[in-house]
């Protein structure tokens, strides 16, 4: 094939790359953006600014935009854990659903008993049911090898199927009983709702906080602990585990079990933080799972990074929000998103390799 | 249940399955080259809202204005799987990766919704939708009557292109070796076969078929746009593919089926039937799940699996 | 042998190609005739496959000529080379293991016609496989072939494309000796015909046994190309090294102690990747500081072998013991403390994780415990001065410690994982071809060490498919065939011919020796 460019493997990977990379996606996504806008006749720079000035201008703002995120940073971090070791783990979606039946459940059963129960309770509850559905699709990959992108997604519609069940297609403990007519989730009463959080003096949800712990203790995991040794060495080269004597399935189970928990752990946060309530229609049409892609991916699967992309996600996210309405066009948030993940994935190539431009004898190399 | 019941349900498989068919079959000949494409609900969505654009805004005689619409969203979809191919072959990023981010950007959230609101689409309905035919004034007959003579073009030109591809892939030359390039594209390098363009066209033929499957949608189905009307058809053509062992026959028998699955929760619910519609609907998904894990286990892998290289980027040493 | 004729089939003048670091081919000269077998011999990394992946239209050349029947012609791509009549039948077979023969044979050959006729292709399959003697069903899928099968679909892919200039490389690797016989015979065949076939090897036997002339390839150029008749074994194998090589046996200081037994197999069984029977009744002892060598072609168990000892693949039957104790099956960890060190045939994928930093690798079995970890938690420090240390014991060339080991040559690859192995003091050592693919001086000192090893008192199973490092080095010689021990000789008494026929399953009680 004679090609003008061509693809070559770079030897070494200087580190700087690690946040070059992202920075110069989100950039390119922003000029790619800023071309649809033209194409159809809207001012890209008044449309960007709008958006900041939504995301970040105030202090309103900037706890809409923490609260955007606080579900994305879950959900990316589910699927950076797992992206880590090479499992291409798409369940997140699911797994946060079902930890938001785990969550709702215990709110309702644990009503009563002193908000730091409650809370306690939701967390372990959501993390358990994110990660018994996680661990499902785990060990169909750890002891079939069956391709988890396929399971995972269909387990992400099995599980969407299973939240209409409980509110919709059945009398479950999550349904309230007195709504006739539209049925709806039971709520949890303002003695079980998950506080704010009180930083420089703007209201952020507790989740969020949470977060931010789980992704600090994910990253010392990884890079001190033996177990992220081990990931580290299973994503490098799976033969070498073996060799070493990793238990591969087990870790591999683990790795996923872990991944629903945190998605979980998201799941207890979006009925604690948000909705008080199982929100069946709400929760499938918002994508978190799917949107923690994206997250992770711009962030090269690292938890610190993932909290800081879930920020700026949240933000989009918010602004598209807030400024939704015939002078703005529907859509922008999800094409703005779509365009990043591009350019975040097309810069990770341009770490493992270097372009080089033919021309006639002599090559020029760059980057 | 009396006849009446199963024919409607037949009727129904047979016309919500059509566009499951559509963009599985797309999604089957790109896995055949050896591209995993997880864009397929992006690229319906697309071609979809493309076709309702073209067909609210191009005049002449209907079966004109339609056959165009087709085209542009078939074409409008065909562009995403270029990038999608550009993504996944040229810069031979994550395919899943890709895939998703096609669907994010291009799909109810993304640039369909975009491209609806800022071409005000969804204002009115279709002025030129697809329409039922009456194949040979047969319409009327008992039972073959409704589920053979009484669907609309798109499905019959379906089961035309089920023959063609099958044969396509498994009696012609040119099938061989895209089928070699799917299970070992070294292999086919090594042969002088050109990876590359096999792949490229083989992944945008499945754009184009996937917007054919969004424009049923927005002209056949329910001649008025929403955004994000597909309703998750695209993953559930992913599905449909490995349902069908990669195979369009198989493909098209289990498109029927999901489709009669997707219609029969509220064919039975009107019909005061009460089977558990959640389970009905949950259970395609379930099936696919345990038909990949029959497919891991070695003996049926290699007779009945994917093919090989699926999702794993190709890459030839240096010339 | 046929009497060729002076026809120049191909000619490559002048090439010379450079990839980074390395100039693979520096100036080749290279001419084979029209009817004749003609060898192309050279170590590891001499330039043989480079130059074949020029002539076959893989790689460009950076400079020179190669003349086919004395045209000046380049090809575009490996299917121009194919086109002008250049088939290569590679070491690694390029098939696709689910179509079947027939199909395998037609890919990419565009004078098929558009819609297949099954039936033409399979009897034209069926004629060339008669008229050359290799027997194969068109219709049987890859996958189901054994490997010698395979090969000879390979071939006939070549002759269906109406190949004139055939190209073999390392042919014989996966064959026994009988069946390379059975090869040669049928090269003679083609080349009686008219056609070319060039044999690269590494091989001094065969490249005596059936060519006609010898081409010998030294660091990236020509040595010299004699006719096969006017030379020897020694001859070519001075050309081949450039020095005089002596295939004398390695001389230990502490002598070998048979009948203190370090490890300890018996009735050993085990199965492959593929569910069939790879280990058949295995029965063998090595003893303190005894060096064992495991002949045998590839693919006749080794590579289970060495796993079934290190614990990476479960037996299915049988015990193996260490000093007298039973080690349980299939548990690496188990294996690893009972004293057994493994140094993998795939050194870069499997004895390490090629993207992690040497220091990383070196603590790849010693992580769980103190003092490289305490409480699940790493200590870097202690990793990082264990690496220095072993670093410099073992004379390892790295730029630091840090630096990813995919980096560092061949011969520093190896030795970091025998520094690792070696650092668990093991009583048990298994090396699967430790010397493959590594230059001059690496090889000597990857030997120097397992005879150090030896002489400490570990049993060292060495299993290679290089007869003449077995020979070297081994006290005492095992031969595998078909998943069994065939034979079991002290090295004294083992010569080739005896072992090769070993190799190959023959019954030595039989024949006339």
């Amino acid at each position: 094939m004679k090609s003008l460019f061509r693809l070559e493997r770079r030897l070494e990977q200087p580190k700087s790359l690690n946040w070059i990379v992202p920075l110069v996606s989100v950039a390119a996504a922003l000029v790619l953006g800023a071309i649809v806008l033209l194409f159809t006749g809207k001012n890209p720079l008044s449309t960007y600014w709008r958006i900041l000035e939504s995301a970040f201008a105030s202090g309103d703002s900037i706890e809409g935009t923490i609260r955007a995120a606080t579900p994305l940073a879950f959900t990316g971090l589910c699927a950076a854990i797992t992206f880590r070791t090479g499992i291409v783990n798409i369940g997140g979606e699911g797994q946060y659903f079902m930890g938001a039946v785990g969550a709702a459940w215990a709110g309702l059963f644990f009503a009563g008993s002193g908000k730091p129960v409650v809370i306690v309770m939701m967390v372990l509850s959501g993390m358990v049911w994110g990660a018994m559905y996680a661990g499902i699709a785990g060990i169909l990959r750890a002891r079939f090898n069956t391709n988890e992108i396929i399971v995972t997604l269909m387990m992400n519609y099995i599980a969407g199927i299973f939240l209409d069940h409980l509110i919709f297609g059945s009398t479950s403990y999550w349904r309230d009983p007195k709504s006739f007519g539209f049925p709806t989730g039971k709520m949890l009463t303002p003695k079980e709702y998950w506080p704010r959080v009180n930083v420089f003096g703007l209201e952020l949800t507790l989740g969020f906080i949470l977060a931010i712990v789980v992704a600090i203790a994910l990253w010392f995991m990884y890079t001190r602990t033996r177990f992220g040794y081990e990931m580290s060495v299973i994503s490098d080269a799976p033969n070498a585990a073996k060799y070493a004597g990793i238990p591969m399935r087990l870790r591999i189970f683990t790795v996923m079990a872990l991944a629903g928990a945190v998605a979980g752990f998201g799941g207890a946060s979006d009925v604690g933080d948000f909705r008080h309530v199982l929100d069946a229609k709400g929760l499938q049409m918002a994508g978190y799972g799917y949107t923690g892609i994206v997250v992770a991916a711009l962030a090269r699967n690292n938890p610190l990074g993932a909290v800081f992309v879930a920020v700026i996600m949240g933000g989009l996210r918010n602004a598209g929000f807030a400024l939704q309405g015939p002078d703005f066009p529907s859509g922008l948030v999800g094409t703005l998103q779509g365009l990043i993940l591009f350019t975040a994935v097309a810069g990770e190539v341009l770490t493992r390799y270097r372009i080089r431009v033919r021309s006639n004898n002599a090559e020029a190399v760059t980057a | 249940m009396n006849s009446n019941l199963i024919v409607i349900v037949l009727v129904s498989a047979v016309f919500y399955g059509t566009p499951y068919f559509f963009a599985a079959l797309g999604e089957l000949i790109t896995e055949r080259s050896g591209v995993l494409n997880l864009g397929v609900e992006g690229m319906m969505l697309i071609g979809g809202v493309s076709a309702s654009w073209a067909s609210q805004h191009l005049g002449g005689p209907s079966w004109l204005v339609v056959l165009l619409s087709i085209i542009i969203g078939a074409c409008a979809a065909g562009l995403v799987a270029l990038l999608h191919g550009f993504l996944c072959i040229t810069l031979r990023v994550n395919q899943t990766v890709a895939g998703l981010a096609i669907t994010i950007f291009a799909g109810g959230l993304g640039l369909s919704s975009y491209f609806a609101s800022v071409w005000n689409v969804a204002t009115k309905p279709t002025t030129h939708p697809i329409n039922r035919l009456n194949v040979l004034g047969l319409a009327d007959k008992p039972i073959v009557g409704p589920i053979l003579f009484n669907q609309n073009i798109l499905t019959y030109a379906s089961w035309v292109l089920c023959v063609v591809v099958s044969v396509y892939l498994f009696r012609t030359r040119i099938g061989l070796q895209l089928r070699a390039v799917g299970e070992s594209p070294q292999t086919a390098d090594a042969m002088g076969i050109n990876v590359v363009r096999y792949r490229y066209v083989h992944t945008v033929i499945g754009g184009l078929l996937a917007g054919i499957g969004g424009v049923y949608y927005s002209l056949a189905i329910v001649p008025t746009w929403v955004d994000g009307m597909t309703k998750g058809a695209g993953w559930i053509a992913i599905a449909l593919v490995i349902f069908g062992f990669w195979r369009p026959g198989l493909t098209l028998a289990g498109a029927y089926l999901f489709g009669a699955f997707s219609s029969l929760s509220v064919t039975l619910q009107s019909r005061h039937v009460s089977i558990n519609a959640d389970l009905l609907n949950a259970l395609p998904f379930l099936a696919t799940i345990i038909i990949l894990v029959v497919l891991s286990s070695g003996w049926a892998k290699k007779r009945l699996g994917a093919p090989a290289a699926l999702g794993v980027p190709y890459e030839r040493e240096e010339r | 042998m046929g009497e060729a004729g002076t026809d120049i089939a191909v000619r490559m003048t002048g090439i010379v190609k450079r990839f980074p670091g390395i100039v693979a081919n520096d100036g080749v000269e290279f001419e084979a005739r029209v009817g004749e077998v003609h060898a192309l011999l050279g170590e590891n990394g001499a330039g043989k496959s480079t130059l074949s992946n020029i002539l076959t239209g893989l790689y460009r050349p950076d400079e020179g000529h190669i003349f086919l029947r004395g045209v000046d012609t380049q090809f575009s791509s490996p299917r121009a080379a194919l086109d002008a009549g250049i088939g290569m039948v590679h070491q690694h077979f390029r098939l696709v293991s689910s179509f079947s023969v027939a199909e395998n044979i037609v890919l990419g050959d565009d004078t098929t016609s558009f819609m297949l006729d099954a039936k033409a292709i399979e009897a034209r399959v069926e004629e060339l496989s008669n008229r050359y003697g290799l027997a194969v069903d068109p219709r049987a899928k890859v996958w189901q072939l054994s490997v010698g099968e395979q090969q000879r679909v390979e071939i006939l892919k070549v002759l269906y494309r109406g190949a004139k200039v055939l190209i073999l490389d390392e042919p014989t690797a996966v064959l026994t000796p009988q069946e390379a016989d059975v090869l040669f015979a049928t090269l003679r065949a083609m080349v009686a015909e008219g056609r070319t076939v060039i044999f690269i090897s590494h091989k001094l036997d065969e490249v005596m046994a059936v060519s006609d002339r010898v081409t010998v390839l030294r660091g990236g150029k020509t040595v010299g190309t004699v006719d096969t008749k006017d030379s020897s074994t020694r001859d070519l194998a001075r050309l081949m090294v450039g020095r005089e090589v002596v295939f004398n046996r390695v001389v230990r200081t502490v002598p070998a102690d048979e009948s203190s037994v370090v490890l300890s197999l018996h009735a050993v069984s085990a199965l492959d990747d593929r569910g069939s029977s790879a280990l058949n009744d295995v029965s063998l002892t090595v003893g303190r500081g005894e060096i064992v060598g495991v002949a045998g072609v590839s693919g006749n168990g080794q590579r289970e072998l060495a796993e079934v000892i290190a614990g990476m693949r479960a037996g299915s039957a049988g015990t193996i013991s260490v000093n007298g104790e039973t080690v349980q099956s299939g548990r690496v960890r188990k294996s690893i403390s009972a004293g057994i060190a493994h140094v993998p045939e795939d050194r870069l994928h499997t004895g390490l994780a090629p993207s992690h930093s040497v220091q990383d690798n070196l603590v790849l079995k010693s992580y769980r415990s103190s003092p490289i970890s305490k409480l699940t938690v790493l200590v870097q420090k202690m990793i990082r001065s264990n690496a220095e240390q072993l670093v410099e014991k073992y004379d390892v060339k790295t730029p630091s410690t840090e630096t990813p080991v995919r980096l560092l040559s061949g011969g520093n690859v190896q030795k970091v994982l025998l520094a690792r192995e070696f650092s668990t003091d093991p009583r048990v050592l298994v090396a699967a071809s430790p010397t493959r693919g590594l230059d001059v001086g690496a090889i000597e000192s990857v030997r120097a060490r397992l005879v150090e090893a030896a002489d400490r008192g570990v049993g060292v199973l060495l299993i290679s498919e290089d007869l003449e490092e077995i020979l070297s080095l081994a006290d005492r010689v095992l031969v595998m065939y078909e998943g069994r021990i065939v034979g079991n000789v002290p090295a004294e008494s083992a010569n080739r011919e005896m072992l090769g026929l070993l190799m190959g399953g023959a019954n030595l009680q039989g024949s006339d020796r």
